[in-house]
């Protein structure tokens, strides 16, 4: 080690700036295509079922992960779900305060074996338990564009 | 030969496409259920998975394989991916011989998956930093550049012309026509045709070069008293060989490629080959340019320096010659998603080994085949020896 005791800024050593100059264009893949669309223009959830593994995937998926037959069995899912585990977030991804604490759980859908790590709104964060049942908060159709986020929050019921 | 005996049983693969609907995960469960079935096993009968995926910025997911590991039918199972860049494609299969052979494992699922169109605007982008920060990036470097240079230097060391080189490429795109998963086959290309396409840097034209592509591509690997078991005609990993050159390529040969000399040797040696033009029958080098297949032949010693485009002019290379070359459609003609790409070529001598390539079929019953990969910084050679 030598300069890197001395140096009291990054730019004390000779430096070159670089940046990897991607960005990306996922498809939601085949399974996702309808999860999303149903979520943007009927505001539901589906799920898929494995019978021989008897495992309902929310998110669906196109395959069994266990037995890797292909899903074929779409049922829809309720809008419902218990909070699995839950953190109340309190700083920015740069270590910022952030003006409101934000509630995110890992909500376990009714009726499935998955689940959406979401946001939790209407709710004072002192007030969530584990084990609360709550809905989704889907947004106005005219602002759903087949995204997680066309569900606004997770309320309590 | 070292370790167990260890043969391959099972091969599917997706086709290969431009852009993909389907997500990584799909596009490696696809192949890797073909795989399945062509060898009427389940994923229970799987004790382990390796994944192969080339730089992680393609897919634009890090830790790529943790993300695919249930497509390629991972999920409460010993996984490992191992990463040698452009070799991966048979660097994979060489990992599934290992775990086999060891004794660790008596089955072993290979996927290799490689979706190129996710990135954006083109995959080039996830080349700039893999050149040196200080000497060649403030330069803005592409990857055609290494590849224009060292098709040049080939080139001029053995006065090759443009159209010595451009019959590779011909031969490969007809070929893949008779592959039913092939992006670019084209039964009527012809040499002007390539002479005439596009300059990218000076002597790579558009068609010297393999397109971006998005596919996957799997194995089935198993011990020997699995093996007689599920089928009557096993192809057996006779020999493997890697080897890696200077990182620095500015400090290679770069008219011939040493390190696939290297890996060639080591997997010769396994096999017990001593005189590999009469041995192999069969050969799908890494073409994702094309004077690079007539560069990998040389190092893999099948042809002396600088003869493998006259060989090529004569004929010997296509399916009915002597020794057919990329009989597949190679990288130039079924396409180039990096790491399938290279697992594509070993799939493609198991079916020929097998009899079962179809249209494609090379005549005279070949017994053993050779697959060759090559990538990292440009500098790494990978070989897998099949034989039926």
């Amino acid at each position: 080690m030598s300069l890197l005791y001395r140096i009291q800024h990054p730019r004390d050593a000779l430096v070159v700036e670089g940046s990897m100059p991607i960005t990306s264009l996922y498809t939601v893949g085949i399974a996702g295509e309808r999860f999303f669309r149903e979520i943007m223009e009927q505001a539901r959830l589906f799920a898929t079922r494995c019978p021989e593994c008897d495992v309902t995937y929310l998110p669906p998926r196109l395959y069994c992960e266990r037995c890797f037959s292909q899903l074929d069995e779409w049922v829809e899912a309720p809008a419902t779900g218990r909070v699995h585990t839950y953190t109340t977030v309190h700083i920015d991804l740069d270590g910022n305060p952030l003006p409101e604490p934000r509630t995110i759980a890992f909500v376990r859908i009714d009726d499935t074996d998955g689940g959406i790590v979401h946001y939790l709104g209407k709710v004072d964060p002192s007030e969530v338990y584990i084990g609360m049942g709550v809905e989704a908060v889907f947004k106005k159709k005219s602002e759903r564009k087949g995204s997680i986020t066309d569900i606004a929050y997770f309320r309590p019921v | 030969m070292s370790g167990n005996r260890v043969a391959v049983v099972g091969a599917g693969m997706t086709k290969f496409v431009r852009r993909a609907q389907e997500t990584a995960k799909e596009l490696a469960w696809e192949a890797a259920s073909k795989a399945l079935e062509s060898c009427e096993m389940t994923l229970d009968d799987i004790d382990a998975v390796v994944i192969g995926t080339a730089p992680e910025a393609f897919d634009g997911v890090h830790m790529n394989s943790e993300y695919l590991s249930d497509g390629c039918g991972g999920w409460g199972k010993p996984v490992i991916r191992g990463y040698v860049g452009g070799g991966t494609g048979v660097f994979s299969p060489i990992q599934g011989w290992y775990h086999v052979a060891s004794g660790l494992f008596d089955t072993v699922l290979v996927v290799a998956e490689e979706k190129m169109s996710s990135c954006q605007p083109h995959p080039q982008g996830a080349f700039l930093t893999i050149f040196d920060n200080f000497i060649e990036r403030p330069l803005e470097p592409n990857l055609l550049w290494i590849f224009a240079l060292e098709m040049n230097a080939y080139m001029n060391r053995y006065g090759l012309s443009k159209r010595d080189i451009a019959t590779v490429s011909v031969k490969n795109k007809r070929n893949a026509a008779d592959h039913p998963a092939a992006l670019l086959g084209d039964p009527n290309i012809t040499v002007e045709d390539v002479l005439n396409s596009e300059v990218l840097a000076w002597p790579v034209q558009r068609l010297d070069v393999s397109p971006v592509t998005d596919g996957a591509v799997a194995l089935v690997m198993c011990a020997e008293h699995v093996a007689r078991r599920v089928t009557d005609k096993p192809i057996w990993v006779e020999g493997v060989g890697w080897s890696l050159d200077s990182a620095y390529w500015t400090n290679r040969d770069l008219s011939y490629p040493t390190y696939v000399e290297e890996a060639a040797r080591m997997a010769y040696d396994m096999a017990g080959i001593t005189e590999p033009r009469k041995q192999i029958h069969i050969a799908e080098p890494y073409d994702p340019f094309d004077y690079k297949e007539l560069h990998h032949l040389e190092g893999l010693l099948l042809f002396d320096k600088g003869e493998a485009p006259r060989a090529a002019a004569d004929g010997v290379t296509q399916r009915d010659g002597d020794l057919p070359v990329c009989p597949s459609g190679g990288l130039l003609g079924v396409g180039n998603p990096i790491a399938a790409a290279g697992t594509m070529k070993v799939a493609e001598i198991f079916w020929q080994l097998r009899g079962e390539a179809g249209a494609r079929q090379v005549p005279g019953k070949p017994k053993r085949g050779l697959a060759q990969a090559w990538g990292d910084l440009m500098q790494v050679g990978t070989v897998i020896i099949l034989g039926a």
